[in-house]
């Protein structure tokens, strides 16, 4: 049987990115009144994780990644 | 009393009671190991900037005779990074709750992870390397800055995983207590720091 | 006054370590900020004689137009290496490790460092990288001067790549000790030592310490790079595989702009405690000097490719650069006015230091001045590459940075050994060295207008009557720093007992025995105001029993 791996990678890593997202961002929700600076750092980059979230979304559904010299 | 009212510099006036050693000796490694990662901040965005300098320098990118990289396989691999890091969230957040059990299963979730990664990296870098002979030195300025700045974070990755491996062994023997877990704090600081780079070089690299 | 020690009880302010036991832990493997000081000063020095005997091999080639000394490529390698050393194994470990180490801990009433174990590990990764550095002649020393630039670094002799693990351990060694640094002074203060009541070397320091821990992150970065190409083929910026020299030439000036400041912010900071200290009066514009040094750290991240004007870059992005770097000159300006104003009136004692500061006010304006000259496009397309730039960057680095360290020994001498260098030596010295060195570099900028350029083992017959002077009087200049030398070792027995303070300075670093005990204070001092108000008493409290026979404090429970 052929296995199209390429649309498998494409799928988990489209629902992997929305749980990610997910995630983070409810942790972010959930932290947004944390005192103290680690906890500053810890909020920035768990947008930063949510935003990578989004991005890997992107990348695995084709949408970002096709530009230049696309083969 | 005078001194009372007195303009404090920081930190050092305030009387916290008994553990107002560790509360102080806690601030400055909070600070010191937050600057140490601001500099290694700087050494990847030194990196980076050189990357997409000589990316700029006019030619065709990526360079005649090298096909673009797989970003299919990388967002997958993106991903379970990006998936280590909100397990680490977790495994800190339970430990604050006082849930040992949860919290050892989110770390061991997150070195797992992590080395689900490294395993990524590698057999891209095995596919890259003999199907597509792209090499670090023999591929122009395209293996000269896609193997270093990966490499380099792939390095942060394995040391990361060596040292969230150190914090788990510790914890079950007993060496942070509920108020005392600074090292659980800087090992999320410095998994998430490791994150957040991806972030970056897997936009450049892979999607732009 | 009781309450100021209940105050911080039981804090890191009252954490002392046990007195180190024995000659290792004690002077070789010490983690006290104050051997740590020392020990940087002692290795700076050794580093600053082999590097001085290098500029007089580079001095005596050029007597004569034709040479004849040493071959031109070992004069290549003489003067990287010399200015290699010269930048990082002297005057960076000695403004910052040295004098920083030594100094500011006891100005904002600490007892160490944040990280003690981190300071000693930066320390003793320098004499390593200093060794590494020398060691490189015996490979075929780097021979493209000391900022390597490829291609001439890529074909260069292997001790290119150690020249490049040398620069690389001093990097780290310094951005460990920016990093030191910058937590202990912004959590590390005395109770009521608020920013703007910090001695002004503290604020230089503060202004410097994010400079080496960036910038030399970014210097890292492009030595590795370098070293890999030159080890593993790894290409970046060799033009024929794609690389772009050009991008060395960013990422080297990225970080070594920032170090020019890196070398001269923490003199200013040792000139603005020396003036105030001899004149007797209040320092002028106290904030400005400190806002100065933080404004000239920011900029100095804006203005690195006008070393680069003459590379090929693009003109639109000339003007900007050019701009930025002439707004360098505001804050500097306001610095010298406010050392001036100091000076104004007041009621002077011509100490060596003092001597020593006054003539670096002197040298440096001059060197400044050269340095606004050149941060003109047009100006610098003529002058690149030939001896006015060298003279301009001894005027702020010799007359500049080692004449504000030279300051800075005479005046902090007594406080790390207890004993008074002797003055009269000392102003021979000053007189024999600022004579010498303005006799040996003045003259370089007329040359280089009239067009001799740099780096060149041999030279136009024109400009040989000129050369011999200059050589004169640089045997001259070394001839003061030996008995600079020679005045710093007879003192460490034979000085004049200094007692706790002879300048009747009023920092807190004065208030306490010379040298200091190995924890610094007994009580941890509580401050009230700026240290420089000279009509008021002292405004400190809780440092009466710093000077009687008062048992020191309990060392911690070791744990």
């Amino acid at each position: 049987m052929h296995i199209d791996w390429v649309l498998v990678e494409r799928t988990v890593a489209a629902v992997g990115s929305v749980i990610v997202f997910v995630v983070a961002a409810v942790a972010l929700k959930n932290d947004w009144k944390t005192p103290g600076i680690e906890n500053q750092v810890f909020k920035v980059m768990l947008g930063l994780l949510a935003i990578g979230g989004v991005i890997a979304f992107l990348a695995g559904i084709d949408v970002l990644g096709r530009f230049a010299g696309a083969a | 009393m005078a001194v009372a009212s007195l303009p404090h510099g920081d930190a050092l006036a305030h009387d916290d009671g008994p553990d107002q050693l560790y509360v102080e000796t806690r601030e400055l490694r909070l600070q010191g190991f937050l600057l140490f990662l601001v500099s290694d901040v700087v050494l990847f965005a030194s990196f980076i900037f050189a990357y997409l300098y000589l990316r700029n320098t006019g030619q065709s990118w990526p360079p005649a005779g090298i096909s673009r990289l797989d970003v299919a396989f990388a967002s997958v691999n993106s991903m379970v990074l990006f998936g280590s890091g909100c397990t680490m969230h977790y495994a800190l957040e339970n430990w604050k709750h006082n849930n040992f059990t949860k919290y050892a299963v989110f770390m061991v979730a997150t070195i797992v992870l992590g080395v689900m990664f490294l395993g990524g990296q590698g057999y891209e870098y095995t596919t890259l390397m003999l199907k597509d002979h792209v090499t670090w030195s023999g591929s122009g300025i395209f293996g000269a800055s896609f193997f270093t700045l990966t490499g380099m974070h792939g390095f942060h990755v394995a040391v990361g995983v060596i040292y969230l491996t150190t914090l788990l062994l510790q914890s079950l023997h007993g060496k942070y207590t509920k108020d005392k877990y600074f090292g659980l704090t800087a090992g999320t600081l410095y998994w998430h720091f490791v994150d957040v780079i991806w972030v970056v070089l897997f936009s450049i690299f892979y999607l732009i | 006054m009781a309450a100021v020690e209940t105050v911080h009880a039981g804090g890191i302010a009252d954490h002392v370590h046990p007195e180190p036991q024995g000659f290792v832990r004690k002077y070789i493997f010490s983690i006290d900020h104050k051997i740590i000081g020392i020990q940087y000063m002692i290795t700076g020095f050794v580093f600053l004689v082999l590097a001085g005997l290098l500029a007089e091999v580079i001095r005596v080639q050029l007597m004569h137009a034709n040479g004849g000394f040493v071959s031109a490529d070992t004069y290549n390698e003489v003067y990287s290496i010399h200015g290699s050393a010269m930048v990082w194994l002297v005057v960076i470990p000695l403004a910052t490790g040295a004098f920083g180490n030594f100094v500011f801990p006891l100005q904002i009433g600490a007892r160490d460092v944040a990280f003690p174990w981190l300071n000693m590990i930066s320390f003793w990764l320098f004499p390593p990288a200093g060794l590494l550095l020398f060691g490189s002649f015996l490979l075929g020393a780097p021979a493209a001067g000391w900022t390597e630039y490829p291609p001439m670094s890529l074909q260069g002799a292997p001790g290119t790549s150690m020249w490049c693990a040398a620069i690389f351990l001093v990097g780290i060694s310094s951005t460990m000790t920016g990093l030191n640094f910058l937590v202990t002074l912004l959590k590390m203060r005395a109770p009521g030592m608020t920013f703007t009541r910090m001695p002004l070397f503290c604020w230089a320091q503060f202004a410097t310490a994010p400079m080496s821990m960036i910038a030399t992150t970014a210097l890292a970065a492009a030595l590795a790079a370098l070293f890999m190409e030159r080890q593993f083929g790894v290409p970046f910026f060799d033009p024929t595989k794609g690389g772009s020299p050009i991008l060395w030439q960013h990422m080297f000036w990225f970080y070594s702009h920032p170090a020019v400041y890196i070398m001269i912010l923490p003199v200013f900071g040792i000139i603005s405690e020396i003036f105030p200290t001899f004149a007797r009066k209040p320092i002028f514009g106290y904030k400005m000097i400190a806002f100065s040094s933080v404004s000239i750290a920011l900029l100095s991240f804006m203005v690195w490719a006008h070393h680069m004007f003459t590379s090929g870059m693009a003109p639109a992005l000339q003007l900007p650069f050019m701009v930025l770097t002439m707004l360098i000159a505001i804050p500097t300006g306001i610095k010298i006015f406010s050392w001036v104003a100091t000076l104004w009136e007041g009621k002077i004692r011509y100490t060596t230091a003092m001597l020593f500061a006054i003539g670096f006010i002197a040298t440096f304006t001059f060197g400044g001045i050269t340095g606004v000259f050149l941060s003109a496009v047009p100006f610098d397309l003529h002058a690149h590459g030939t001896y006015f730039i060298v003279a301009h960057l001894h005027y702020v680095l010799v007359g500049g940075s080692l004449m504000g360290i030279l300051a800075g020994v005479y005046y902090w001498y007594p406080k790390m050994t207890g004993r008074l260098m002797n003055d009269k030596l000392g102003h021979w010295t000053f007189w024999l060295f600022f004579i010498g060195f303005n006799g040996t570099f003045l003259p370089m900028h007329m040359l280089g207008l009239l067009g001799m350029p740099r780096r060149v083992a041999t030279y136009d017959p024109q400009f040989q009557h000129w050369n011999q002077i200059e050589s004169i009087f640089s045997f001259v200049m070394t001839f003061a720093l030996l008995l600079f030398f020679a005045n710093m070792l007879w003192s460490i027995r034979h000085g004049k007992k200094a007692g706790s303070n002879p300048w009747g300075a009023r920092t807190l670093e004065w208030q306490i025995p010379s040298p200091p005990h190995y924890y610094n204070f007994k009580h941890i001092p509580t401050v009230f105001s700026t240290p420089y108000d000279f009509a008021e008493p002292l405004p400190y409290a809780g440092l009466e029993d710093e000077l009687n026979d008062t048992p020191g404090p309990m060392p911690a429970a070791v744990h």
